[in-house]
């Protein structure tokens, strides 16, 4: 409560002085205004830039490299980037990541152990003087979205997994960084001390505490790290550096994470590869992924470094999460979600494009995030505030199927390990700060360069490694991606240039299989992961969603990848402190979708210490288990591009990008046409987000989602389509646009095909009307016709589901055969509900005008002949019918002449002639008025067949036949229909099912 | 609004704040029920409302003293309840009430005996009347009003905690009324079954340890469920007991009573005196006494036509509807005697042909078809006695109380 209550007032504070110290407080600031994320946090990002000059030259260029990164996408690769800076989370995530570089620099530049004491005094400090919990927590939140662009740069690590000397290269270089990194840390201590102040004033000193006793080991620095969310990145991004100086080390410790990042803690040479890894992206994620990936890269390389890649999207994501949930009182929080989760879907499209490479990437974060990130979640959720975050959290995560399954496991994971560190870990703050340290990380992994390099560049070497399928081309991607950046260094334009819309070079290989196949490496993994969006998450099988959220990833879906971010974001949000976090993460969806991944494998990772296998399987407690896992996962990552499946998998892909905009017809995975790729997803992904929701970063709900932009634009061309229920997202080569759908329907009005073809038509019609949200008049000529004919059919359930329908669309205002169907519906009510108070207000609602209706007025008439049992009125209003009201009394006939029947056996004595019979219950089919010359036909027999079937006694005098109502009175009986089934539906009978054709 | 210093403001808060918990400490049910009255008693929550809008961080307030912190989760909603009712934002009011209702009822739960009933019969009252405000405020903004809908589930909440054993039971049927007055209002009447049958058939409660005016409420709105369902013998007990049993100063509430016990005691036979339909201003029945006393359909259907808004609004219209049969029941006796007076011989021989003269002479445009038919459901509903011989065309009466009176029978389907 007081945390909320004190956000308001504490940001302004905080916000001041930040900016006194540095510019990263000004984008803490800018985080701050959760409405203005985006626009704010690359403003702040700039700042970034300059301060992170001022401090630490390395660190700083990093920071400034996510940014434009982010700016970049816009632009270029941008639609996947843009989408992502569309995502106010993300952007912010820039800026926040690279204060997170400077956590991580703190750790490397101490050594593991001292750097936890230390970093944890520096917190103290700057906690207490700043005091700004919001903005500090805006920042971590902002780190997230930087850990989503690090993934990317994870790519180029895949690349350099590969080659596992090269990558090891890199991290030096990255090392060089270090020396930035621990300025960055500096700066991460303010943040610290930002979120301290706000929400933990007495925490900082727990934490200290907490932090002193992790020192002792490695794992245990990364819990107390964890107890902050600002901690969390922080370890982040110390783990990022332990990895990145790890990896190096690593590649023989390997298989503990914790372990691995005590070791690169220890290792100042360590900490300057996390400098490399510097960019807070990599920091964050990478630390993990780092990690892990380390492992996996001493089985198969390419395939960990994509796994890891796809870890560095969660944690991105968890990390984003965690600090909107610190930043803001319980109640923002939730707003937070709602807007992150809107924003995810964004993300996702983003994904579509970038993910690819960003997956690949993002994998290796995720594994060492993983590793990580256990223990630092565990400490953020400590902090009880975010236990409402948690719910929010869950609560949103429905909307996302996709990014669900992955949140879930994130959200699981942390919990369990919240739950069993939350008591003495809170100073999760510290974690927070981590994740963007190993975004950074990632970048280094992708670009030797990546130590100073922006975050757009590192997603532009990600997306570089990205399409490079094998070794070889990776190889000769990494050689020219360095003659690039050396290009581009000398230029002076390393940091001017907008990478994300620097079309890719060429690569010499066949790019174009590349392409598709490196990004997926995480599909192949778990090809049968799919998940359709709407899927539900399977909390229980925590192995299953992540693989599940490894696959979104590789899909790119932006959808997928949303939910998974906002999965991620709810499990962080569960566990109290994480769930801060989550939300902000959730504003960044695709970092949001590292971030869980990360937050999950992270939790489970302190316990077992196997970072890996915590993203393969988080049960696996052996590192034996999870090795072989990861090798399986890797050779598999490795084999995509050959397998049949995934090629045909990718040419679908991309067959739907060049539907979506036939422009893009080159094949060439160059760089543009990702680009054009990612532009048509994100014209639909971002339709998720309003704009609104991406400026103002506060309190997206799930209403604001604009479902205009996941509407589906139909491309089939073919009139005639079958019905058939949807079982996962509608696809727009089977969806016809509505020009084809009028000719559709125009073919089944003029069909002389049966009611079953012709209602399967319609059906399809209707669905393909539906999933693209077209209502307007063709829509209610639809339901009209279809109504119409299942009247016709006798198809009563049918016709009530169109009734329904029309009833809506006639409600919005759109023209149709109003009078017509609300005569239907009063007939429906008399003649077949019976219900009294539907009546009433059917009738309470009916206008003059319609009452003046002929239609109506029959309807009405026909209700007071039926509630009077007025048979003679029944059966000429029957005669008189207009439109298909006639079918509506049909189903009411047989009751109205039977209930006719035992009036006049109690009425009449002692005889009634069948001829009258017949012409009062309209078995006669001549109309009123006109003479009956011949009893004998027109309906005499029928009227007399129907007698006996209804046991009437009939006898005949001078050759006329009569009812004789005293002896019939008594044996009147309603025969039972011949063709009644149990179930009450003649149509569902077996034999007609089974003979039913179209 | 007077300036207010913000000491003053904070001394009406915390007044208010103090109050509150005296009167939880001291069981003051009274104060209690008018502190939680923001709608009802606006007037006297005036001031720390208008002190509300000066002084922001009231939530602070309710923090900081231990003594009003263990009820924060009532108390601070509930604060800014009464400063967005001050500002006339009522959808935020209610949403607000509902937490500060929900925190309360949770509370009460705690308690063992049921001293502060008056208070959650506020909380029911004041739950439907701001969400009624509510819901009005949104539909003129356009949007969904669904507040009442939540007003009803927390009722429904409500409702579950005093059902079932012990002392708080005897609230329970005043939150049944006030669900009643949710469901009927929502036109979700079928929710209604649930409540009545954990009253009724669950045998629950013993309906005569109830206050009566919540017996005479529910009985008032189950009968007017039985009325829907044309089910007058029991509609007719309901509404008797409940105009019986209403405070006799209650004139509106009677009228409400009569405004269905009318058709209802029209259906099964018994006609209003015209001082009672003038007493209660409810002439929009006169006509239709009248037809039934003097068989003129023409008089049924005019009324029919011009209350039919008001017949179909309150759900009458098809139970009058219903009378017609009645109608043509007196008009058919009309001939019987003016026959029997012409020719006491022949007068239970009633001409199918002289039905249609006088139906004609009415303005109902009918054929002997459809007079015969009329003429077969008299007799089939045992409105009349006889039978018709169709080969003359001849309804035969009965020599014995051709027409029977209703007596107080519903017309026999």
């Amino acid at each position: 409560m007081s945390d909320s209550g004190g956000m308001t007032s504490k940001g302004a504070e905080p916000i001041a002085v930040v900016d006194s110290r540095s510019t990263e407080i000004q984008a803490v600031d800018v985080a701050q205004t959760h409405g203005s994320l985006y626009s704010s946090s690359q403003p702040a990002v700039q700042s970034w830039s300059s301060s992170t000059g001022e401090q630490s030259v390395p660190n700083s260029s990093y920071y400034y490299d996510p940014q434009s990164q982010v700016s970049m996408s816009g632009d270029a690769q941008g639609m996947s980037f843009t989408s992502h800076a569309s995502t106010s989370s993300n952007q912010v995530g820039v800026n926040s990541t690279q204060p997170y570089s400077g956590y991580a620099p703190y750790s490397s530049s101490t050594v593991p152990y001292n750097y936890n004491s230390v970093g944890f005094q520096n917190y103290y400090y700057s906690n207490h003087p700043l005091g700004n919990d919001s903005t500090t927590q805006q920042v971590e939140g902002d780190q997230n979205p930087g850990a989503a662009y690090q993934p990317l740069s994870a790519f180029p690590n895949s690349g350099s997994y590969v080659a596992p000397t090269s990558y090891l290269g890199t991290y030096y270089n990255a090392g060089d960084n270090q020396t930035g990194t621990g300025y960055e840390n500096n700066s991460y201590n303010y943040q610290t001390g930002l979120w301290n102040d706000a929400n933990y004033h007495n925490y900082p000193q727990h934490l200290y505490s907490s932090y002193t006793t992790s020192a002792t080991t490695v794992a245990q620095s990364s819990t107390t790290a964890s107890t902050n969310s600002l901690y969390y990145q922080q370890q982040y991004n110390k783990w990022p550096y332990c990895y990145n100086q790890a990896m190096p080390a690593v590649n023989g410790i390997a298989g503990t994470d914790n372990s691995h990042a005590a070791p690169s803690l220890q290792s100042a040479g360590y900490s300057a590869v996390g400098v490399g890894a510097g960019y807070p992206y990599s920091s964050n994620q990478p630390p993990p992924p780092g990690t892990t990936s380390w492992r996996e890269d001493s089985k198969p390389p390419g395939v960990s470094s994509f796994q890891e890649a796809a870890t560095p999207y969660n944690v991105n994501k968890t990390w984003e999460v965690v600090p909107p949930a610190m930043q803001t009182p319980p109640v923002n929080q939730q707003s937070y979600f709602n807007n992150l989760l809107k924003p995810t879907p964004l993300p996702n499209e983003n994904q579509d494009n970038q993910p690819k490479v960003i997956y690949s990437q993002a994998p290796h974060i995720q594994h060492s995030s993983s590793n990580h990130v256990p223990e630092i979640f565990q400490t953020p959720q400590q902090t009880a505030p975010t236990t409402e975050v948690r719910q929010f959290s869950k609560v949103q995560i429905p909307t996302n199927p996709r990014i669900a399954p992955n949140v879930g496991v994130s959200l699981l994971k942390t919990q369990k390990e919240s739950s069993g560190t939350n008591a003495p870990t809170r100073p999760a703050y510290v974690s927070v700060s981590m994740p963007k340290p190993s975004d950074k990380s990632s970048a280094e992994d992708h670009g030797k360069t990546k130590g100073t390099f922006p975050p757009s560049l590192c997603a532009y070497v990600d997306r570089s490694f990205a399409r490079c399928k094998d070794d070889s081309q990776r190889s000769a991607n990494e050689n020219i991606l360095k003659q690039v950046i050396a290009k581009a260094t000398a230029d002076g334009t390393l940091f001017t240039k907008e990478w994300d819309i620097e079309p890719l070079f060429t690569l010499p290989v066949e790019q174009s299989d590349q392409q598709s196949g490196s990004p997926w490496p995480i599909t192949k993994r778990s090809p049968s992961r799919r998940r359709s969006r709407w899927e539900p998450v399977a909390d229980e099988n925590l192995n299953d969603k992540l693989t599940s959220v490894d696959d979104n990833a590789t899909k790119n879906t932006s959808l997928g990848q949303v939910e998974a971010a906002e999965k991620v974001a709810v499990k962080n949000s569960g566990s109290k402190s994480v769930n801060g976090s989550v939300g902000y993460k959730f504003l960044p969806s695709q970092q949001q979708s590292i971030l869980p991944k990360f937050s999950q494998r992270a939790m489970k990772k302190p316990r077992f210490s196997h970072t890996l296998s915590a993203t393969e399987n988080v049960d696996h407690s052996s590192d034996s288990d999870k090795e072989q896992n990861l090798t399986k996962y890797y050779a598999s990552a490795i084999a995509l591009a050959d397998s049949p499946e995934e090629k045909k998998r990718r040419e679908n892909r991309v067959k739907r990008f060049e539907k979506g905009h036939g422009n893009q017809t080159d094949l060439k995975i160059s760089r543009s046409k990702i680009a054009a790729g990612s532009g048509a997803y994100t014209s639909r992904t971002s339709g998720l987000l309003k704009p609104t929701s991406y400026e103002n970063g506060q309190s997206k709900a799930v209403e604001d989602i604009d479902w205009d932009s996941l509407t589906v634009k139909g491309t089939c061309q073919e009139i005639e389509k079958r019905y058939l229920r949807l079982t996962s997202a509608p696809e727009p080569s089977t969806v016809r646009p509505e020009e084809i759908l009028e000719k559709a329907l125009h073919m089944v009005q003029t069909s002389q095909k049966s009611y079953l073809y012709r209602c399967d038509q319609l059906k399809s019609i209707r669905q393909d009307l539906t999933v693209q949200r077209i209502q307007n008049t063709l829509t209610v000529k639809v339901y009209e016709t279809h109504a119409r004919l299942a009247l016709e059919a006798g198809d009563l359930p049918e016709y009530n589901q169109c009734q329904s329908q029309l009833k809506r669309l006639y409600a919005e205002g759109i023209k149709g055969c109003y009078m017509e169907f609300s005569a239907y519906n009063l007939l429906s009510i008399i003649l077949h509900s019976n219900n009294k108070r539907e009546l009433l207000s059917s009738m309470a609602r009916l206008s003059a005008d319609a009452k003046s209706d002929k239609a109506v007025k029959h309807a009405l008439s026909v209700h007071s002949a039926v509630s009077s049992g007025n048979y003679i009125l029944f059966f000429r209003l029957y005669k008189e019918a207009p439109n298909l009201n006639t079918f509506f009394m049909n189903i009411y006939m047989e009751k109205m002449r039977f209930e006719a029947m035992k009036c006049m056996c109690k009425s009449y004595r002692p005889v009634v002639p069948v001829s009258y019979i017949t012409r009062a219950l309209g078995f006669s089919k001549l109309t009123q008025g006109e003479e009956i010359e011949d009893a004998s036909i027109d309906g005499y027999e029928e009227c007399e067949e129907w007698l006996r079937a209804h046991g009437a006694v009939i006898t005949s005098s001078n050759a006329e036949l009569q009812l004789d109502t005293k002896a019939s009175a008594s044996t009147l009986y309603m025969p039972e229909v011949e063709d009644a089934v149990a179930h009450g539906d003649a149509n569902l009978a077996v034999d007609n099912f089974l003979t039913r054709t179209l | 609004m007077a300036y207010l210093s913000m000491g003053e403001a904070h001394r009406r808060i915390t007044d208010y704040l103090s109050r509150f918990c005296d009167a939880v400490s001291s069981q003051d049910a009274a104060t209690l029920s008018a502190l939680l009255a923001i709608s009802s008693n606006f007037a006297s929550l005036q001031a720390p409302a208008d002190a509300l809008n000066v002084f922001q961080d009231s939530n602070q307030l309710v923090n900081q003293v231990e003594r009003y912190a263990q009820f924060a989760e009532i108390l601070s909603p509930l604060l800014r309840c009464l400063q967005s009712y001050r500002l006339g934002r009522y959808s935020d009011a209610y949403v607000a009430f509902e937490k500060a209702a929900n925190a309360f009822l949770q509370e009460f739960r705690n308690w063992e005996t049921a001293w502060a009933m008056e208070a959650v019969y506020i909380l029911a009252l004041e739950i439907r009347l701001l969400a009624e405000k509510a819901d009005r405020e949104l539909s003129s903004s356009g949007k969904n009003t669904e507040k009442l809908q939540g007003a009803g589930s927390f009722l429904m909440k409500i409702f579950g905690a005093l059902a079932g054993k012990g002392p708080k039971r005897v609230g329970a049927l005043y939150v049944a009324c006030q669900l009643f007055k949710v469901y009927f209002k929502l036109g979700t009447v079928h929710l209604c079954r649930s409540v009545i049958r954990s009253i009724e058939t669950a045998r629950l409660f013993d309906l005569d340890e109830f206050p009566v005016k919540d017996k005479v409420t529910y009985m008032y709105y189950t009968g007017r469920l039985e009325v829907y369902n044309e089910n007058f013998t029991v509609a007719d007990q309901k509404l008797t007991y409940a105009l019986m049993h209403c405070s006799p100063n209650k004139e509106a509430n009677k009228r409400m009573i009569l405004k269905y016990l009318i058709p209802v005691k029209l259906s099964i036979g018994i006609l209003p005196k015209q001082w009672l339909l003038e007493k209660y201003n409810l002439m929009e029945y006169n006509e239709v006494v009248k037809a039934l006393k003097t068989g003129d359909l023409r008089l049924l259907r005019r009324a029919l036509r011009e209350h039919e808004d008001r017949f179909l609004r309150s759900g009458v219209y098809l139970v009058l509807e219903k009378l017609e049969l009645q109608v043509y029941q007196r008009l058919m006796k009309k001939i019987y005697v003016l026959q029997k007076q012409k020719d006491p011989s022949k007068a239970h021989q009633l001409k199918i042909e002289t039905a249609v003269k006088a139906l004609n002479w009415l303005g109902m445009d009918m054929d002997m078809d459809e007079a015969e038919c009329i003429m077969a459901i008299l007799i089939f509903k045992n409105l009349t006695k006889g039978y018709i011989s169709h080969k003359n065309k001849v309804v035969v009466l009965s020599k014995q109380d051709p027409f029977p009176k209703l007596n107080g029978k519903p017309v026999s389907s």
